[in-house]
Order: C-alpha cells, then sequence, then structure tokens
C-alpha cells in the first residue's frame, strides 16, 4: 500500500495515489498528473512516481 | 510585526512577517511543526486481520492519518486535568472499523465515537482487502505533539527566508544575470538589469546573478527582519487555525516565562 505521508515533509500523499494511478495507466504524463494534484515538492512527487503496488502479488500467499 | 498575507487557503498559507527578529520568526515555526497539540491513533485494539497487512503496519498507517482537532474540547493526555494521563473522554476517544472484502478500507470508514473528529481526508487508503479478508478493530486517540511523533505534527513543510532585497547601480545590461537567474525574474531593459517588485519574493538568495557579473553592478542582500513564511497544514487544523494556535502557544511560553521571574 502507498505510504499515508511523505516520508520527509509530512504531507497526506496516499489519498492522491487513486487518481494518479488511473491517469497515469490512462496514459496521462506523470509530471502534468503529480502538478494537476498540487504535489509540488520533489519529496511528495516521488513517494507517487516511485511507488510499487504489491497487494495483489502478496495476497495468494496469507 | 506586521502580517501581510500573500496566498491563504483551507491547507495552506504564505504570508510576509515584518518588523521581527529571526527568533521570533523560527519560533512561530518551531511552534507550527512541534508544539500545536493535534489528536492522532495511539492505540489499536485488532479483533480481526486477515489482511495483507501485519497489525503494526496497519497501526502505523492509521496513526498517520490526520484527525480534525478540537482544541477546546481535548487536551493532551499527560496534562489531563480530569484523569491525570489515565484516559478519559476529555483526553482520548474512540474510533471503530468494520469491514470484509473484497473492498479497499479507507479514513473515511472509520467511525468516530465525536462526530466532529473525523478524518480529514476520507479518501486515505488504509489497505485492500480481497475476498473473504477481513478487518475489525477499535482505535483510541490522543492528543500529542509534534515533538513526540510525526503523527501528532500538524504543520507541515513550515519555513521561511528573508525578504529579498536586489539593487542595481551603474548596469551596462550585458543581461549575464537575467541569463544565469535560476528563477528568471530578472528583466534587462536599455536601463538596464531590474527585477519586478511582485517577482522580488521569488527570488531565492543564491547569489548566481552577484557572481556573474563582471562590474559588480547588482547586489543582492536581504532584509533581516522581515520573512516570507510558508506553511502547510496537514488538515487537523484549517492553516489559519494553525497559525494562530502557534502564536498562542508563543504567547504561552512566554507568559510563564515572565511568571517564574516574577517569582525570583
Amino acid at each position: 500500500m502507498i505510504s499515508v505521508r511523505c516520508f520527509s515533509c509530512g504531507k497526506v500523499i496516499s489519498n492522491h495515489w487513486d487518481e494518479y494511478k488511473r491517469r497515469v495507466d490512462g496514459g496521462e504524463d506523470k509530471a502534468v498528473v503529480l502538478d494537476d494534484l498540487g504535489i509540488t515538492r520533489y519529496c511528495c512527487r516521488r513517494m507517487l512516481l516511485s511507488h510499487v503496488e504489491l497487494v495483489d502479488v502478496l495476497s495468494p500467499y496469507q | 510585526m506586521e502580517v501581510d498575507i500573500l496566498e491563504l487557503s483551507d491547507r495552506s498559507a504564505k504570508f510576509v512577517l515584518s518588523k521581527v527578529g529571526m527568533a521570533f520568526a523560527n519560533g512561530i515555526r518551531r511552534a507550527m511543526v512541534a508544539d500545536v497539540p493535534t489528536l492522532a491513533i495511539e492505540y489499536v485494539n485488532l479483533y480481526d486481520n486477515t489482511s495483507v497487512l501485519y497489525d503494526e503496519q496497519l497501526a502505523l498507517r492509521l496513526s498517520l492519518i490526520p484527525l480534525v482537532t478540537d482544541l477546546e474540547t481535548y487536551m493532551p493526555q499527560a496534562e489531563c486535568t480530569v484523569c491525570g494521563g489515565e484516559g478519559c473522554p476529555a483526553c482520548e476517544l474512540s474510533l471503530t472499523l468494520s469491514s470484509e472484502g473484497p473492498a479497499v478500507v479507507h479514513s473515511g470508514d472509520l467511525i468516530s465515537s465525536d462526530p466532529l473528529v473525523q478524518a480529514a481526508d476520507a479518501n486515505i487508503p488504509i489497505v485492500e482487502l480481497k475476498k473473504g479478508q477481513k478487518l475489525v478493530l477499535e482505535a483510541i486517540a490522543h492528543m500529542g505533539y509534534g515533538r513526540d511523533s510525526v503523527k501528532w505534527q500538524a504543520g507541515i513543510a513550515c519555513g521561511y527566508k528573508n525578504v529579498p532585497i536586489v539593487s542595481v547601480e551603474n548596469c551596462d545590461a550585458c543581461g549575464h544575470c537575467a541569463a544565469e537567474c535560476p528563477k528568471s525574474i530578472i528583466l534587462v531593459e536599455e536601463s538596464g538589469a531590474m527585477v519586478p517588485e511582485e517577482d522580488l519574493l521569488k527570488c531565492s538568495l543564491c547569489r548566481l546573478c552577484e557572481k556573474v557579473c563582471d562590474i559588480n553592478a547588482i547586489k543582492v542582500s536581504f532584509d533581516e527582519n522581515a520573512f516570507v513564511f510558508t506553511m502547510e497544514s496537514d488538515g487537523s487544523y484549517t492553516a489559519r487555525d494553525l497559525i494562530l494556535n502557534a502564536s498562542d502557544v508563543v504567547k504561552g511560553k512566554a507568559e510563564g516565562l515572565i511568571s517564574i521571574l516574577d517569582q525570583l
């Protein structure tokens, strides 16, 4: 699951994940999406840019 | 002291604080980050958790969710005058969560015992439950200080810089400074380089323009008693309330110091 807050500054970023994922999967430019979502600092931007969702990978192994 | 608000929204603010010393400006900044108490989940009783996350990870995620805080109703537990730190309705509240997959559990699914205290953002994902996975828990939220844990930190990215002063004398309008400026705020006209007033606050005081100028025509300095403040709130308070609460904290500490000095 995406981290609730940015590691560095503490801004809540996880609430933007669903929209970010949907729009990036839809072919939009990541930088434009992040700007639209109001995520301006590079500490917060890397949180979404570098996130890999592992829930689907892990869920069969419970 | 003068305050000139440049931007003010629900969650963020930018203002110029002038005619104060740096110690005062830093006091306000530190109070916003560390000394304004907020509510955050501190204990979690897990009755059922078959999700992909461990109990501890779930508790961490829950604790980081900002809760809308009412400074009047709740007080930090260690300072609670009603129970003396044991835990009572004046210093803690409980939130419950019950969900069964397939579903994504969001912060908005937390049911608070106090209708005024809710998650500041309702769409923070807590965990994704697959078919057959269950999550049942009760969470206890306390008031606490940002200096003790990041979960109680209301102010985000609070910072300030001095108000820049850019002066140009005997400029030959070569344009090197304008090319060097990373913020692109220097305009070169026939009479020489200049920074428009509305762009002056964008100057980051990097002094690259000074270094690149061969004839030392451009000088960058700053006003020692004026600060451009930027701050954001995590949602537990509005930006305005957070600044006011931080000022109250500084004021309270100053009054405490005076009363101690009076007793000497």
